[in-house]
């Protein structure tokens, strides 16, 4: 009797040991992304003690994605790996510094938090430029300009666009520029904010909420979830991303945009928006060539 | 920077009180849904029919070894999809107060116990049916014990209201207030103190009641 039980509380302990084991191996391979990764032929090597340096000293940069927000940044289930158009880019990044990325889940509400106290060094979620945010960090000059819009079911009929929203459940991204856009669009409509696009999509197949308002291509992701849905409406705003840099830290922002530029002249850009993008809503590759002063500007006239 | 810090709360002072006000809903619904059918399930296990007393144990097994968040995916998502047309609040408060009611049951028996048998004997032979035994003799007594325990778990349950707001409910509670006000106005710090002292009003104040409880009621030793 005393033996079987020792026997149990041991195969406890080594449950409970080779599952800690497991973690450990997870965390350390990090994402990783389909993305075809250049080899790392011309590294430049950067001083000890600056922020770059830092990086190519602790040999990884920790790069803060979506996980829930196809096709930019989402968990794949196959390979357990997340990808996406954000994760391609993040990698694009590493390998010019020669250093391994590793992704992290950013929510749209800890982004900036996560910069601010080191947790990441870079953030590339889907995140738009407003003026807001330029005064809390910086932000590589956008590398993707997305469009707002409206997603119904598809017997809805009541609901053909913005002007259409009052009284509505619209939800939206804690966090995301959509609750100041809906909120001068549509003063009437009731919003609901969550943490993640994912939920919005739940709550607009239960029935909780009768539309979803967000950046085209995250609705378009949803499209191809479930294809009951349907985007209507015009454009109600201009969504120009950048990649999220800490305050102050110009050198790796001019790195960033320094590696933005060669990947939009060499092709890179066109291929990997075709895989993400192109492929589901036959549109041909445009990459922004505004600065971060323009996509401010830009924005401003969403609000209008 | 202090002043940054009071202006936080003095911009936002509206939608902290909605926020609050939420909150205030949230718990006091859920407080009297614990209550209620903590009581009732703890009478079903200790009642002297085995068929209660299953029904009792699996309730409190069934929603004790859930997590919350789980059980308001069932209650929301998961009803909605059934076809019953519930709303966020109700499929929040039914979920908090469902959860709590369990600990609430456990506790109540616990104090059930600590009466002894001899005076649920008596009762009975003298005459009063066993609901009666239970409601006049037995609970008052048995609560006197328990005031301590149902206090902790009437402050936990004040925290865990805390988590209907950031689930897909999406309604806008203290915390919830408290993200969105980060999230516009990048005063993270200050907006989640702002809301922590939201919580702090009414867990303080919760704890007053309950000493209040105790000094009046507790067994004198």
């Amino acid at each position: 009797m005393k033996t079987t039980r020792w026997l149990a509380v041991l195969a406890l302990v080594l449950g409970l040991v080779l599952a800690g084991c497991g973690d450990d191996e997870d965390s350390g391979s990090g994402g990783g992304g389909g993305g075809e990764s250049t080899p790392a032929a011309e590294v430049e090597k950067f001083d000890a003690g600056t922020p770059l340096g830092d990086i190519q000293e602790k040999g990884e940069i920790v790069i803060g994605v979506k996980y829930d927000v196809p096709p930019f940044g989402f968990n794949n289930p196959s390979s357990g790996k997340v990808e996406g158009f954000d994760v391609d880019l993040g990698q694009a990044v590493a390998d010019k510094l020669g250093v391994k990325p590793k992704f992290i889940e950013a929510i749209s509400d800890n982004r900036i938090p996560f910069l601010e106290d080191g947790t990441a060094d870079l953030i590339l979620s889907t995140m738009t430029i407003n003026e807001e945010r330029v005064g809390q960090i910086e932000f590589s000059d956008p590398y993707y300009i997305a469009k707002g819009r409206i997603l119904v079911k598809e017997d809805n009929s009541e609901i053909t666009g913005v002007d259409t929203l009052g009284g509505k459940n619209v939800c939206t991204a804690l966090g995301s520029t959509y609750e100041a856009t809906l909120k001068k669009q549509a003063p009437d409509a009731k919003l609901k904010l969550v943490d993640s696009y994912s939920e919005c999509l739940e709550s607009l197949q239960n029935g909780s909420v009768d539309a979803i308002s967000t950046d085209d291509v995250i609705l378009t992701g949803m499209i191809i979830q479930d294809d009951t849905l349907k985007l209507v409406g015009d454009e109600l705003s201009q969504e120009p991303y950048g990649a999220g840099i800490k305050k102050g830290n110009t050198e790796l922002k001019e790195f960033v945009d320094g590696v933005f530029t060669e990947y939009k002249d060499d092709g890179r850009y066109d291929k990997t928006y075709e895989k993400w993008v192109g492929q589901y809503t036959d549109t041909e590759a445009e990459a922004p060539t505004i600065s971060v002063d323009e996509a401010v500007e830009l924005v401003k006239q969403n609000a209008g | 920077m202090p002043f940054a810090f009071v202006d936080t709360l003095t911009e936002n002072f509206d939608e902290f009180l909605r926020g609050f006000g939420t909150t205030v809903e949230l718990v006091v619904v859920s407080f009297v849904i614990a209550m209620s059918v903590g009581t009732l399930i703890a009478a079903f296990r200790v009642a002297p029919s085995p068929w209660l007393q299953r029904i009792g144990g699996l309730y409190v097994e069934a929603f004790r070894n859930v997590p919350l968040l789980v059980l308001i995916f069932i209650a929301y998502p998961g009803l909605r999809r059934a076809g019953v047309e519930i709303s966020a609040f109700v499929a929040g408060v039914l979920s908090l107060g469902l959860y709590t009611a369990a600990y609430v049951a456990e506790a109540i028996r616990s104090g059930v116990f600590s009466v002894s048998k001899g005076q649920i004997e008596a009762s009975l032979s003298l005459g009063f049916t066993y609901p009666q035994t239970m409601r006049r003799i037995i609970l008052p007594q048995a609560f006197r014990t328990v005031i301590s325990p149902l206090g902790s778990l009437i402050i936990a349950m004040i925290k865990n209201s805390a988590i209907l707001g950031g689930s897909i409910l999406a309604l806008n509670d203290l915390l919830k207030t408290g993200r969105v006000i980060a999230s516009r106005t990048f005063e993270v710090i200050p907006a989640f103190l702002w809301a922590a002292a939201g919580y702090l009003i009414l867990t303080g104040l919760a704890t007053l009641a309950i000493r209040r409880l105790e000094t009046r009621y507790a067994v004198k030793r």
